[in-house]
């Protein structure tokens, strides 16, 4: 079965709201422009991936989602209210770990619920569930510099999920991490959202990460950036590393870096 | 711990080993070359002085370590209230910040006969100069301290979030301690020299005023002893701060700056 690109709506999408939606949306810093009319639809609980070169404004575009960020036109909506702001139902990991370096790994994860003033003491079962999940749960009372690089970024995973948001944004999470390190992340990633379904949009300028990963990989060309591709990715679940020697897999793989490209043709 | 004792041990033992060696070499030498007393007494004469003079020496002490200790904790609280102003407000900090590094540049102990014309010989002019050296560094280091939060820890507190309120007790104050704990490190010595200055110049009583009365009689082991007893004053301060230190800056641990932090 050959990968096909397609521009059509989600099928998810026609039964309930988008979970994100971008609609034309364009970003000027000065006179440069860095996003030119983007357009994304993002169905509740679809995995979906920004892939593009280093530096082509697919960060700027998860920045704006989570509200740091206002973008110069068009309007970008979570559940169908506009985002002016950032938003309690925004979990979001960055490159870095960001662990606060005087508190314990479980008051990293719980640094969200005190932040928006929720009952500590409700939230430290989930929190010790999801140190659990990611397998980190003996660290709970260690402080981040005891704990490796990988362990870090899945305390910080943990943390962008212990108030339960509606989406996650991950931008470029496992790039500071090693070669190995990194596919164990995805699969261990993977898990984690298999228990706790949620919204995703994973930035990344992996390839294979980005097909080993998504529901559906939204490819952007260099600056200004459009997206110039989407790909279903239309694998079983759940994901094993296994997966990535599969033929099915390396012609999505083949197919992206086609896709990518031929974006730089222009 | 088992390593941890023998570092600390290893540590120790290399300085100590060299203190005691120049302290019987000059004992040696002092006493070999028949050295008068006047001009450098012998290290067990010295002792000898503190432990027969202990009632004079712990009289003038007690004034000293007191205004110390006081200026010392006026200029912390002075210095990291200012330190909060001027991060949080830019027209303070552009008051504020010329005025500091200008006064850096001043010798503040000049300000010491100053002090007395206004304030008198009392306590007061010590008070007064051991906080004005001492609020500087502290100032300076707080400052830094509030002010350099991390760009992406500042950029995940706002995805969640926070509130300015909680971005200065939950993210700034714990990032200012480490600052604050040097800047006081820096202080507590310079409160010291404050005060012993001061008293140097007009006071009745202190270590400073018993160094310079000692010397006017040419009483050098006197002299010495009261030095002696400054220094050790000084260094207990000293390692106090250091102790607490390690007690609230928990997460940075002595190891991480040898730079052999395993696990």
């Amino acid at each position: 079965m050959a990968p096909v690109s397609q521009t059509k709506e989600m099928p998810a999408a026609v039964r309930a709201l988008p979970a994100l939606s971008v609609r034309k949306v364009r970003k000027l810093y000065n006179e440069l422009e860095a996003i030119k009319n983007v357009s994304l639809e993002v169905a509740q609980n679809e995995f979906v991936s920004l892939l593009g070169p280093s530096g082509c404004g697919k960060s700027t575009l998860l920045t704006m989602i989570a509200g740091l960020l206002k973008q110069t036109e068009g309007e970008i909506s979570i559940n169908g209210t506009p985002v002016t702001g950032p938003r309690p139902e925004i979990g979001m990991v960055f490159q870095q770990p960001v662990l606060l370096p005087w508190r314990t790994i479980l008051d990293n994860v719980l640094f969200p619920v005190e932040l928006l003033k929720l009952p500590r003491d409700k939230y430290v079962p989930r929190a010790m569930e999801l140190l659990a999940m990611a397998k980190i749960d003996d660290f709970a009372g260690s402080l981040p510099r005891q704990l490796s690089g990988g362990m870090r970024q899945r305390a910080s995973i943990c943390r962008a999920l212990v108030h339960d948001p509606a989406i996650l944004l991950m931008d470029e999470p496992f790039s500071a991490l090693d070669a190995l390190t990194r596919d164990e992340m995805g699969v261990e990633l993977l898990r984690i959202w298999q228990a706790n379904r949620k919204t995703v949009v994973f930035v990344t300028h992996s390839i294979r990460e980005a097909a080993f990963l998504s529901d559906r990989v939204v490819v952007m060309g260099r600056r200004p950036a459009t997206i110039v591709e989407e790909m279903t990715i239309d694998l079983p679940r759940p994901r094993q590393i296994s997966l990535t020697e599969d033929e099915n897999f390396n012609r999505y793989v083949r197919a992206l870096r086609k896709a990518i490209e031929a974006s730089h043709g222009h | 711990m088992g390593t941890k004792g023998r570092r600390f041990a290893a540590d120790i033992a290399g300085p100590a080993a060299i203190s005691i060696g120049m302290i019987v070499l000059w004992e040696v030498i002092v006493r070999a070359l028949h050295i008068r007393s006047i001009i450098l007494p012998p290290p067990s004469e010295i002792i000898m002085a503190m432990v027969d003079r202990r009632d004079l020496l712990l009289t003038h002490l007690w004034p000293s370590l007191y205004l110390t200790v006081l200026g010392f904790a006026l200029s912390v609280v002075g210095g990291v209230a200012v330190a909060i102003l001027i991060t949080y407000s830019a027209a303070l900090r552009k008051g504020f910040y010329p005025i500091i590094i200008v006064s850096q540049v001043i010798p503040k102990i000049s300000i010491a006969p100053l002090f007395i014309v206004w304030f008198g010989t009392g306590t007061m002019s010590s008070l007064l100069l051991a906080f004005l050296i001492a609020f500087f560094p502290m100032t300076i280091n707080s400052a830094l301290g509030f002010q350099s939060i991390d760009e992406d820890i500042a950029r995940m507190a706002r995805t969640f979030m926070a509130s300015d309120w909680q971005v200065f007790w939950k993210i700034r104050m714990p990032n200012a301690l480490p600052y604050i704990f040097s800047g006081m490190k820096i202080s507590i010595t310079l409160a010291i020299i404050g005060v012993i200055v001061s008293e140097f110049v007009a006071s009745q009583e202190g270590i400073g005023y018993l160094i310079k009365l000692a010397g006017g009689l040419l009483d050098t082991p006197l002299m010495m002893a009261a030095i002696t007893v400054l220094s050790i004053a000084g260094l207990i301060l000293y390692g106090l701060i250091a102790h607490f230190e390690r007690r609230v800056v928990y997460w940075q641990s002595s190891s991480d700056i040898s730079g052999s932090g395993g696990g």
